[in-house]
């Protein structure tokens, strides 16, 4: 653990010492049948806490439980999809009733202000003016195209891959789990969105060529003690985190602290993107398995519903007379 | 190409949506795009089938006309996964229930809709309530 993040983690451990949660430094992981550290089971990964720190919280990397209290009240009333604003596309927009949603009500267990641990003020570094410059220009090819065909729509729409699948893996609106299974030379990290399998080799063998990309990446994974650490390259330009480009190094960090506890860390290298590094970390969760089946191609009358409420927004705008619609 | 660019700006404002870390405006998709905020509608009917399926539960109904005759809707709710962790079973809205639906009608102008509010003719709520009362997270510290 390089020292700056040791110093970070020595402070969260304090803190959370000082709150009156169990310390974790005495309990030694357990291990699998060929002496891994045992990450296995399922995890989750959901929170209230946001990636970076909110303005009214600046210099405040931790919550007091007063604050966190206010915080999670505060939030879980902003998200509510029960309330209603009849007539207006933000009714249409909260989709339905709060009772399907699972975005969770609690701030992360190590009472951090953001997930972001690093730079200090818990913010996305500076966006490079290349990056800037290949976002507007991303935007603007698509700009008027959105809905011209499955192909334009969202990969989770297409039910491809969930935005917040990862890697890096962020908590989400519902369904945050995971699954982690280890066998000899591997572990894979089974997300229930859009059910992706993430296989990480531990074989110390080198990533792909540069020119074989992956949606979800190329990952080579190591011990560092009892961490598992991953390190995913060879990433495609059909995905990006938060700006990020094909060209992003990611290495995550998986350290069992508890029984219950996996406290997950990644941090994003991408030069072309951000001015410098960063890193968030997550505490994951033990969860009730199994994983529920997200087959969703089945399922997914939402494209046909979106692409055919296109073509009557077309028909309603084309002149009079003509014939509109179809791409 | 054009396609690819798209599919990047999906993810790139899924990103920005992150983020902001506001009250998300999609789901597994955008419902604006598919449901017409200038179309709200009240539905009263019976169910006929429930479609327990991933990205999205559609319940089937039948809606009696005023003129007797009866029209077939279906109408979109969330994932399945969350419901099914709270104990919500098959049993719990199954066919020849009768159910209010408040949403909108989808702007195809076809026979479906979003259930933003679903409730029970006598009263009881249905899927109506806080969110995650069953989540990990949630469980009572130690």
């Amino acid at each position: 653990m390089p020292g700056r993040r040791r110093v970070l983690w020595v402070a969260a451990s304090l803190a959370v010492s000082v709150l009156g949660q169990a310390p974790t430094k005495a309990w030694t992981p357990p291990k699998t049948p060929d002496g891994q550290p045992d990450l296995s089971g399922y995890w989750t990964n959901i929170t209230l806490t946001p990636l970076q720190r909110p303005a009214n919280l600046a210099n405040k990397p931790f919550f007091t439980p007063a604050e966190a209290a206010a915080y999670e009240k505060e939030t879980v009333e902003r998200n509510n999809a029960d309330r209603r604003d009849p007539g207006t596309d933000a009714d249409v927009g909260k989709a339905y009733n709060d009772f399907w949603w699972d975005r969770g009500t609690k701030v992360v267990s190590t009472q951090r202000t953001s997930l972001i641990i690093d730079p200090p003020d818990g913010k996305i570094p500076a966006i490079t003016q290349e990056a800037t410059q290949r976002i507007a220009e991303t935007r603007a090819a698509a700009r008027g195209h959105a809905f011209d065909g499955p192909e334009n729509r969202g990969l989770s729409e297409r039910c491809l891959l969930w935005a917040t699948a990862g890697p890096p893996m962020m908590p989400s609106f519902y369904n945050n789990n995971y699954q982690i299974v280890q066998g000899p030379g591997y572990v894979i990290v089974v997300v229930e969105m859009i059910h992706d399998a993430r296989i990480i080799p531990l074989n110390g063998s080198p990533h792909l060529p540069k020119d074989v990309r992956l949606w979800m990446g190329d990952p080579r994974g190591h011990w560092e003690g009892d961490t598992l650490v991953v390190e995913t390259t060879n990433f495609t330009d059909k995905t990006a985190f938060q700006g990020s480009s094909k060209d992003m190094r990611l290495v995550e960090r998986f350290t069992r602290t508890a029984p219950d506890t996996i406290l997950y860390q990644f941090t994003v290298n991408d030069p072309a993107t951000f001015a410098k590094p960063w890193t968030a970390e997550i505490p994951m969760h033990q969860a009730a398995g199994p994983l529920i089946e997200y087959a969703c191609h089945e399922g997914n009358y939402a494209m046909t519903g979106i692409l055919s409420g296109a073509r009557a927004d077309d028909r309603k705008a084309a002149p009079e007379g003509s014939k509109a619609g179809g791409k | 190409m054009r396609t690819m660019l798209t599919s990047v700006i999906a993810s790139v404002i899924a990103g920005a949506g992150l983020l902001l870390s506001a009250v998300p405006a999609w789901a597994h998709h955008a419902f604006t795009a598919e449901f017409d905020a200038k179309k709200p509608l009240k539905l009263r009917g019976t169910i006929t089938r429930v479609e327990w399926i991933n990205p999205h539960s559609w319940i089937h109904m039948d809606v009696k006309n005023p003129d007797g005759t009866v029209t077939s809707w279906m109408v979109e709710g969330g994932s399945p996964n969350a419901l099914l962790r709270r104990g919500v079973a098959k049993e719990t809205l199954k066919a020849g229930m009768e159910v209010l639906v408040d949403g909108y009608q989808s702007k195809d102008g076809s026979n479906r809709a979003n259930g933003r509010d679903i409730t029970f003719t006598d009263g009881r709520k249905l899927f109506v309530g806080s969110s995650g009362t069953e989540a990990p997270d949630e469980r009572p510290e130690k």
